[in-house]
């Protein structure tokens, strides 16, 4: 029998680790296991058993997240969350949510090689995704705890925002999609590309 | 650039982060009568749609947001959007009032129902 071995969706770069010249700060994060849950928010049996197993109640707020030690939930749709742990406690954590989850009309997927996570770091970070997107990550209603799905350079993406200071924002994008947005950010997010007003930096808030 | 509102999430945004469905309120006949749907019936359905100037009602999708389709009165003149609302829903009475030609006889029988917004 042959074991899946988990690969990064940037292996074949050499700039995976570290590109040089950026105004933020720019990683990947592939230690993190994905499980997509979808469900009725309102059936008192289902959000019952998924908070018994992560030890957090589902966040029914759109665009919202809640944490318990090291599972976060990241609220999608009305009836969808993605919920994060670390990639070696995922598949544990999916079979006991199946498990708990057993006769109750919902669907638990172990989505953990499905999507890449960048990590971007730093005050220009939002400056730098509002270039891809027409969601404005700089008009104060996006603080800490938020989750977007967005439309980001033409992709499906979803920015989670860790905190606000020190800004901490991890963007979640399909796997294929990974080189192209590592590109993409790599050139929106390089030192000479940064945004000036009239020769002003703009700044969070600006 | 048409900027929409999505009723199921609230989220708000530039129409390419939405997409439009076409046409709202078209009924499947089979889905009701199965064993008794005419060929005009059935080309109707899949074919004919009102092609309003003015008020019309559509389908949208909050495609990179929540994922849901709801319903979206708009003017085809000024591409003002009149009302959000769900997808399993009637339009506000008073634009089923407002509206005109074959939306008209469309909502005729149904402002009954209807609510106010
Ligand atoms: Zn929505």
């Amino acid at each position: 029998m042959s074991d899946p071995v988990f690969r990064s969706a940037l292996a074949h770069r050499n700039d995976r680790n570290s590109v040089p010249g950026l105004s933020i700060g720019l990683t990947e994060i592939s230690d993190r296991g994905m499980i997509d849950l979808r469900g009725a928010a309102s059936d008192k049996k289902f959000a019952g058993a998924v908070k018994d197993v992560l030890g957090v109640a589902l966040c029914t707020k759109p665009r919202s997240s809640a944490s318990a030690g090291d599972i976060t939930v990241l609220w999608l749709s009305i009836d969808q969350w993605l919920i994060t742990c670390p990639r070696s406690a995922a598949s544990d954590l999916h079979g006991r949510l199946v498990k708990a989850l057993d006769g109750i009309h919902s669907l638990a997927v172990d989505v953990s090689d499905m999507r890449a996570i960048f990590r971007l770091e730093g005050d220009n970070a939002r400056v730098v995704l509002n270039k891809g997107t027409s969601v404005d990550f700089t008009d104060g209603t996006l603080g800490a705890g938020s989750v977007r799905r967005l439309r980001y350079a033409e992709i499906a993406a979803a920015v989670h925002v860790i905190s606000d200071a020190p800004c901490v924002m991890d963007m979640y994008l399909f796997r294929s999609y990974a080189d192209y947005a590592w590109s993409y950010l790599s050139k929106t997010a390089a030192k000479a590309s940064e945004v000036k007003l009239f020769g002003v930096q703009v700044g969070i808030g600006v | 650039m048409l900027v929409v509102t999505c009723p199921v999430c609230g989220v708000h945004g530039d129409e390419t982060d939405f997409h439009c469905g076409g046409q709202a309120h078209v009924a499947r006949p089979a889905s009701t009568r199965p064993e008794n749907v005419t060929d005009a019936e059935q080309r109707d359905y899949l074919f004919i749609r009102h092609n309003p100037k003015g008020l019309h009602f559509e389908r949208w999708r909050c495609d990179r947001g929540c994922g849901k389709w709801f319903h979206a009165a708009r003017d085809t003149v000024s591409l003002e959007f009149k009302a959000f609302y769900g997808v399993t829903e009637l339009p506000p009475v008073e634009l089923m009032k407002q509206a005109t030609g074959t939306w008209a006889e469309f909502f005729k029988d149904k402002i009954k129902a209807g609510k106010a917004s």
